[in-house]
């Protein structure tokens, strides 16, 4: 598995161009926004979905017959993605989070640490998407997989949407529900359910892989 | 090292029906047309395919129970596949280092010199003769007990094919237990470097003869209707008929020379073996 995750790294390498322009927009951002919290989510998701196009420069050029003919087996393909995934998206928000703390020193507005929660927040939320868009890079390749994933982040909105006006028209507030918790609950469920879903998806993503004829 | 009987696989029209060994110590050719089935026979022994009967057993496991450690004995060459081309030969080798425990990184780093390999440069940028080198040249770098090799000498010129056929006889100096399986549309690559020879075609093996007995034992007759007719035609394995008569393949040469003299019998090349066994009707 060593060697595919240096593979992955040394193809990330030809993306460099790319990683700058998302870290200068990064720091653009965070020069100009209000909420700099949010630098840390735009780059931990920028930073996941190079596991993504990582998948794309395997398929490159037909490359998948010869890949897994390697000393290889699919399963550690498949395992390898997500730990590329976790790990360039942690990367990538603790980039971003220290981005959003230098700027918060440098505004002298408030202390830097009052970013942290807004920045901790965002975090169980990068397995989460890896968890969704994974099988979907597997499964569709190319045209159809850039369609698949439009289709379920678009879904994914309708239903935040449509909840928010079902709550409005019944006249619901779930958040004081919420607030019954405490907060050290409500992170060990949001935990338990990324790991749920990180391991599901990665149960759903081998069987695709196992399925997969090149 | 390799034994497939009867494996099936059918795309639309297309069926594969195939049975084939490579024993130890042996290069074994596969020969055929362009779709004749030969990449799909291959993918199906490195299970990049899933096949819908027969079995393949290679170093002695069910297909199934071979893992990555069992391929680390695989050398593997593919005509339409390889490295990502978005990588160089220097980002390759530690990703190769790693992937393979026995990695001879001084032995790929001597023949890349040799074949004047350029380092920095991506794989995508290469001529097709660099990057046919390069997949051989990965394949035979880590001490490979069994290559696999589907058309690596395609879209080469002469010299380049020569230079990579002589790399494969090297590979074989050095172990009496190593063992080839390549695969070609270009029978003379095959014709000086194999020790027996499939022949495929729609799928289907239509003939498998050592190298040599082709060679010394298979010739072509050319006859005239009258000389058809009293010909004994047990021996012939294939007959086409021509604008001077007849053409007959046979496997006993030596049969017609000694008792038909005055008959054209001809050596016969690989391909024209080939265009027989598939052109020729069979009696």
């Amino acid at each position: 598995m060593k060697g595919l995750f240096i593979k992955d790294f040394q193809l990330m390498k030809s993306q460099k161009n790319f990683f700058f322009l998302i870290l200068a927009i990064a720091v653009g951002m965070a020069m100009y926004m209000e909420n700099i919290g949010l630098i840390s989510s735009y780059l931990g998701f920028i930073g996941t979905m190079f596991s993504l196009s990582s998948i794309n420069y395997d398929e490159f050029d037909n490359g998948n017959p010869f890949l897994f003919s390697l000393p290889i087996s699919r399963r550690e393909y498949v395992l390898e993605k997500y730990g590329f995934g976790l790990i360039l998206g942690g990367s990538f928000w603790l980039m971003g989070t220290v981005i959003s703390m230098a700027v918060q020193t440098f505004r002298q507005a408030r202390p830097p640490v009052d970013i942290l929660p807004a920045c901790l927040a965002i975090l169980p939320f990068l397995p989460l998407f890896l968890s969704i868009m994974l099988p979907l890079q597997l499964k569709f390749e190319g045209e159809k997989g850039r369609i698949a994933r439009a289709g379920v982040i678009g879904v994914i909105f309708l239903i935040c949407i449509l909840s928010g006006k079902l709550f409005q028209t019944l006249n619901l507030n779930p958040f004081p529900i919420l607030q019954h918790f405490r907060g050290e609950t409500l992170l060990a469920a949001l935990v338990i359910l990324c790991a749920a879903m990180l391991l599901l998806s990665c149960r759903i993503s081998i069987s695709i892989m196992e399925r997969k004829e090149f | 090292m390799l034994h497939m009987e009867h494996v099936r696989k059918n795309y639309g029209t297309f069926s594969l029906n195939c049975s084939l060994d490579v024993a130890p110590g042996c290069i074994t050719g596969l020969i055929g047309q362009n779709g004749a089935g030969k990449s799909t026979a291959f993918k199906a022994i490195l299970g990049l395919i899933s096949t819908e009967g027969g079995s393949i057993r290679i170093f002695g496991k069910d297909l199934s129970e071979v893992s990555p450690k069992d391929k680390q004995l695989l050398g593997v060459v593919l005509s339409d596949s390889g490295f990502s081309g978005y990588l160089t030969i220097d980002d390759l080798l530690p990703v190769l280092s790693n992937l393979y425990e026995n990695f001879d990184q001084a032995f790929f780093l001597s023949q890349a010199q040799r074949f004047a390999l350029p380092f920095k440069k991506k794989i995508k940028d290469f001529s097709t003769g660099m990057k046919a080198k390069l997949k051989v040249l990965a394949a035979i770098s880590h001490h490979a007990k069994f290559l696999i090799l589907d058309e690596p000498t395609a879209g080469l010129d002469v010299i380049a094919r020569d230079e990579l056929l002589e790399l494969l006889r090297e590979f074989m100096e050095q172990g009496e237990d190593r063992s080839i399986l390549i695969s070609s549309h270009i029978s003379s690559d095959l014709e000086t470097l194999c020790d027996d020879l499939y022949m495929i075609h729609e799928g289907q093996i239509i003939l498998h003869e050592d190298t040599d007995v082709i060679l010394s034992s298979y010739a072509l007759l050319k006859v005239n209707s009258q000389q058809y007719e009293t010909l004994d035609k047990q021996h012939l394995l294939r007959v086409k008929k021509e604008g001077f008569g007849y053409r007959c393949l046979t496997k006993q040469k030596q049969y017609y020379l000694e008792n038909y003299p005055s008959l054209a019998i001809e050596q016969g090349t690989i391909d024209e073996i080939i265009v027989m066994m598939i052109r020729g009707a069979a009696l």
